[in-house]
């Protein structure tokens, strides 16, 4: 793939990445835990990551995090928050793939990618708040992250099922 | 779509779970002697420290910061009354009323939890 073809594709990624985050940001969630949330953006990293690889899939989650907090005036301490769960879960998920393609579907990488982000969130918070109580929110979080993994799985299999056809990747 | 290797995650999801649950259920359990203290505490350390069970009249708190927060505290219950920060996760958490609830406020790194251990000695018993 051409340099000009991969930053061209990698931008309109970080675009819907961008998208889902902020669309996500309008939907509100029953669950008033502090990372609960439905995670769309990471059907994007997933199909970085089957397309492109460990680095391009690190830059795209970088970048939307870095503009969905300008974007949705977050701050830093939100920009930090999501960044951390991001960086855990694309590299999960980017070991996962390249250890076993052929053991884990993208289902699988999706929950584990979504656990880990709640993990490294719940992380950076008990670090910031200075408190591990914060660590009572870890079942939910879990919990959470089991079921919109899958679902954000089920959904990025069916992308990079169709991406695979268009031959453009 | 499923593959094998997807059991093996699900299994280790499914553990780390039950013991997530069973951790904090015992971890609750141990704090509780039904007196309620709610602490508010900012950047790791704590500003305010109220006795649910001794308010009668609400008391109101605001906690400046990058954000700012308004916090409510009646007997029995407190929660985030009003908050300016994108989120409002700690406004949406409602009132905390039992030992062990905690509402967070990320972005001004301000948080509130209900202790069940009493600091002062309020009964004495012959």
């Amino acid at each position: 793939m051409s340099g000009v073809k991969k930053i061209v594709l990698l931008g309109l990624l970080i675009s819907q990445a961008l998208v889902l985050s902020i669309i996500e940001s309008w939907i509100p969630i029953p669950m008033p835990v502090p990372g609960v949330k439905l995670g769309l953006a990471n059907i994007i990293t997933v199909t970085v990551i089957v397309f492109f690889g460990f680095r391009e899939a690190l830059t795209v989650m970088t970048i939307k995090c870095v503009l969905s907090s300008i974007f949705g005036g977050g701050g830093w301490m939100l920009f930090l928050f999501s960044f951390s769960g991001g960086l855990l879960s694309t590299v999960v998920m980017s070991g996962l793939y390249k250890a076993g393609r052929d053991k884990f579907s993208i289902i699988g990488i999706s929950i584990a990618g979504a656990i880990s982000h709640n993990i490294g969130q719940l992380l950076v918070a008990a670090f910031f708040m200075q408190d591990l109580a914060v660590a009572f929110f870890l079942p939910l979080l879990l919990v959470s992250g089991c079921i919109m993994g899958f679902f954000v799985g089920v959904i990025s299999s069916f992308l990079i099922n169709a991406l695979k056809n268009t031959k453009l990747y | 779509m499923l593959k094998k290797g997807d059991l093996f995650i699900v299994l280790i999801v499914i553990i780390m779970i039950a013991v997530s649950f069973v951790g904090v259920s015992i971890f609750r359990g141990r704090e509780d002697d039904g007196h309620k203290t709610a602490l508010i505490i900012r950047d790791g350390k704590e500003i305010r420290r109220i006795d649910l069970d001794a308010v009668d009249e609400p008391i109101e708190i605001t906690v400046d910061g990058d954000y700012n927060n308004t916090i409510i505290a009646e007997k029995g219950r407190i929660r985030f009354m009003e908050a300016d920060c994108p989120d409002k996760v700690c406004v949406d958490t409602g009132w905390l009323y039992k030992t062990g609830d905690m509402a967070v406020c990320l972005p001004n790194k301000v948080m509130i939890k209900i202790e069940g251990k009493s600091q002062d000695i309020d009964i004495v018993t012959y």
